[in-house]
């Protein structure tokens, strides 16, 4: 883990969740460049991932692999999700489920910083 | 609008199904991780764990594809267990609810394990009523 591309993943989560909270004060559903947004994260997710793999293969920090792997994995599923509603629920409340979405996976980077080690 | 405003699963009920859905991933996959890894240690309150998971797996299904019957049950069971578990973790009976989703009335989880089914019965009877009223004509003199 890079703390620098978690503090990245993080504030980007806040970014965009503070849009959508924005959208739900204004009554609005989703647009496509919050999912833009959203998708920029994910590629940041999926980068992190790729450099967590490198880093536990050479075994740098003694970190629980299934309990690592499980975040990882769960982290990148939810803004594809919370994406698909978008597009299926054109009302406020898909940027209520987005504004949850990117808390949700800002909340999960800070516990992978945790399981780390690093926080 | 009258036609989806019915269905558990959209407008507000959306919010509902994403934080069960969030709920039902993380209990699953933590119950799932303590019963492979850690089983002998506390195995009733473990899967215990991995119960309450499932139990939210199938309440965030049934709350998506408007299965009410199956959403009053799966809902009300976490109602109880919340409740249940978190008595029982706050008069501390042995190791039994070391650990699980409703522990302490799922504080773990900013206890959003004890609100959740609050808001899911009102929600399903919500829509429910909602729908009979749609459904049945004021002259009705049915008793139901």
């Amino acid at each position: 883990m890079i703390v620098p591309l978690a503090l990245l993943v993080g504030a980007l989560c806040l970014a965009l969740g503070a849009w959508a909270a924005w959208f739900v004060v204004r009554d609005r559903a989703v647009v496509l460049r919050q999912l833009w947004g959203a998708a920029a994260i994910e590629g940041a997710l999926v980068l992190q991932a790729a450099i967590a793999g490198v880093l536990a293969a050479t075994g740098s920090p003694d970190v629980d692999g299934v309990l690592l792997w499980g975040y990882v994995l769960t982290q990148a599923l939810v803004l594809p999700i919370a994406a698909a509603w978008a597009f299926a629920e054109r009302t406020r409340w898909s940027s209520v489920v987005l504004l949850v979405a990117a808390v949700t996976v800002a909340f999960l980077e800070f516990r992978l910083l945790q399981i780390w080690g690093t926080v | 609008m009258t036609d989806t405003s019915r269905r558990t699963g959209s407008g507000p009920g959306r919010l509902l199904v994403a934080v069960y859905g969030i709920l039902a991933l993380a209990a699953t996959a933590r119950g799932i991780y303590q019963v492979a890894t850690k089983l002998d240690e506390a195995p009733v309150a473990y899967l215990l764990s991995l119960g309450a998971g499932l139990v939210y797996v199938v309440a965030t299904v049934a709350l998506a594809t408007d299965r009410r019957r199956l959403a009053w049950w799966t809902v009300s069971i976490e109602m109880v267990g919340v409740l249940t578990v978190g008595v029982l973790s706050l008069v501390d009976v042995g190791d039994f609810p070391d650990e699980t989703v409703w522990s302490a009335f799922g504080q773990g989880y900013g206890y959003v394990p004890l609100v959740l089914p609050f808001l899911g019965l009102v929600w399903l009877w919500r829509t429910g009523s909602r729908a009979r009223t749609q459904d049945v004509p004021a002259t009705s003199d049915d008793l139901g």
